[in-house]
């Protein structure tokens, strides 16, 4: 069996910082982000919390097990658990603890 | 009749009993009137820190707080023990051992047990240095998960030195929930619950004497994981139900629908005394707090309380007040409660615990009390949540922050500046409170990054954790 392809993967902050992250199509963009020191957030790791959500800019993600934490809406606008997610081209994503407040609002105001 | 008598049509049936309050030997203390008596005022609280949702790149941890007002150290977080990885969540904490085992001779309340409330990591810290407490044991997610459980929330000690621990969610963040029980030596026994017994869950109080638990209901984990949604709220995913244990045989003999002003009942609070029915349960979203009492052999669930949503400008929609926490204090005289949205914590007399009485309130801080309760020092922005009262019902301290995800929807400040914990000085005969001028302590100032503080905890027990024979 042939391993899978590394992937050039951009991770971009609100702050205009940005990352270059070579990632195995076996292995989740957190854990890769996680094993360069890079601090993204996380909870779960399961993909049931959404804290580790991303947005992918270009690109194609899957997730390797269902996105429990997102609803469709969030996945029609191209939101991601990195937690549980693969590569499978090169990408760039928006990440950093924004991304997840994006997720749902105050409903009263 | 002391303090701590039931206040009402209970029978005290003591004839026969056999928890003897002379043969204490283990920890806590005999009665509830006992811990007001014995205890010495509180030097040192411990306090959930969390970096968990922000850019700090740092793991929660426990804050111990020095809150001796003779300490050259006063109002500081004088140490913080990291937890071991991050993304934890650290929320509710209890103790190893409390009262409910003041007769079991060579136990001690010096562990406390730490869940992740996102990672399902489970953490037991020994407080023998109270000033300086380290981790002694780490349970990891997928231990916990093999039970099918996840999200632990309230840590309670049961009798004999085992501990429980509700789970909200199974192990993929889903429903049923459940319970799950450590050993007195940390290590996972299994579900205290059969399988699906359950579905939501959320906090417990047992009252062993009565042979009742009644827990609550919050939500799948992963419907309020993300942040909340009010199309979650109209599909039903909300809990809005008690549950009435049997303590002894495990299961549920009856379940109380609370109805529309009872949706997400939040921390439940039985009175302290142990011959006492009655007890006390914040509807979070609604903004009531319901009484329930047993009466002709079942549990019944009044709404008390009612909280009315406030018009304010820059909101479309009337702000609820959200009640978040409350707690009864050792005497069972009072009842405490968070409008975290509002920004008011209020003082209730219960003595008549089916008409409670406004005694007092204070505002600090959300969308209505002062921006700077405390003059000269920071902003606050969250309101009151939760709450810890000094065992003599005479200092009321509380945090500002919910849940992380919470936290960004309703407070976005709360994560940026971090959250400051405030106290108020009650006077249990006069049934007032005023907030003190000299207490904060600022979580906003941390060599990581601003953290958000949660719950509160005394070494010698408080009135959420302690629960007699």
């Amino acid at each position: 069996m042939t391993a899978p392809p590394d992937y050039a993967v951009t991770l971009e902050w609100e702050d205009g910082r940005t990352a270059d992250l070579s990632v195995a199509g076996d292995e989740t963009v957190l854990a890769a982000a996680e094993r360069e020191g890079l601090g993204l957030p996380f909870g779960c790791l399961t993909g049931a919390c959404a804290t580790c959500t991303g947005q992918v800019v270009a690109g194609d993600l899957v997730h390797r097990r269902e996105p429990r934490a997102l609803k469709p809406r969030h996945l029609d606008a191209e939101y991601v658990l990195l937690c549980i997610a693969v590569p499978r081209s090169d990408c760039r994503v928006r990440v950093g603890a924004a991304i997840q407040r994006e997720l749902v609002a105050n409903p009263w105001k | 009749m002391s303090d701590a008598d039931a206040p009402h049509d209970e029978h005290d049936d003591h004839a026969g009993h056999d928890h003897d309050h002379g043969d204490h030997a283990g920890p806590g203390y005999s009665t509830p009137q006992a811990a007001i008596e014995e205890s010495e005022r509180e030097q040192l609280a411990y306090v959930m820190g969390l970096y968990v949702g922000t850019d700090v790149d740092a793991p929660d941890f426990l804050g111990v707080v020095d809150v001796d007002p003779d300490s050259p150290t006063y109002c500081e977080i004088v140490d913080r023990v990291e937890m071991p990885n991050r993304g934890d969540e650290l929320h509710h904490f209890g103790w190893n051992a409390c009262s409910s085992s003041c007769h079991v001779e060579g136990l001690e309340r010096q562990h406390l047990v730490i869940p992740g409330q996102r990672s399902s990591r489970i953490h037991v810290v020994d407080t023998k240095d109270r000033r300086n407490p380290e981790i002694i044991e780490v349970i990891e997610p997928e231990e916990v998960f093999e039970y099918d459980l996840s999200a632990p929330h309230t840590v309670h000690c049961i009798p004999d030195g085992e501990i429980m621990l509700s789970m909200l969610g199974d192990a993929d963040g889903e429903l049923p929930g459940g319970f799950l029980l450590l050993n007195d030596d940390f290590e996972i026994e299994g579900r205290w619950d059969p399988p699906g017994e359950v579905e939501m869950n959320y906090d417990f109080w047992y009252q062993p004497r009565q042979n009742v638990m009644i827990s609550s209901e919050w939500a799948a984990p992963q419907t309020y994981y993300p942040g909340f949604d009010l199309d979650d709220v109209e599909a039903g995913k909300y809990g809005r139900k008690l549950h009435v244990w049997d303590w002894e045989e495990k299961e549920i003999r009856q379940t109380i629908d609370l109805g529309e002003e009872g949706m997400i009942p939040l921390e439940v609070r039985f009175l302290h005394s142990p011959v006492s029915t009655h007890g006390f349960v914040g509807a979070a979203l609604s903004s009531n707090v319901f009484h329930f009492y047993e009466q002709d052999g079942e549990y019944h669930a009044d709404k008390v309380i009612d909280v009315e949503p406030r018009e304010h400008d820059d909101w479309d929609m009337p702000v609820p007040g959200l009640v978040t926490d409350l707690l009864v204090s050792m005497d069972d005289r009072y009842l405490f409660f968070s409008n975290w949205l509002h920004g008011d914590v209020r003082m209730y007399d219960v003595s008549d615990p089916a008409n409670p009485r406004l005694a007092d309130r204070i505002w600090a801080g959300g969308n209505f009390g002062p921006r700077n309760p405390i003059e000269g020092e920071r902003d606050v922005f969250g309101g009151p949540q939760m709450l810890q009262l000094s065992l003599d019902g005479e200092r009321l301290y509380w945090t500002t922050s919910l849940f992380s995800t919470w936290d960004e929807q309703f407070y976005p400040e709360e994560g940026k500046q971090g959250s400051v914990m405030l106290k108020a000085d009650v006077n249990p005969r006069k049934g007032t409170m005023e907030l003190d001028q000299e207490f904060m302590v600022d979580f906003g100032d941390l060599p990581a990054g601003p953290a958000r503080a949660h719950e509160i905890r005394w070494p010698d027990g408080d009135c959420t954790s302690d629960v007699w024979m």
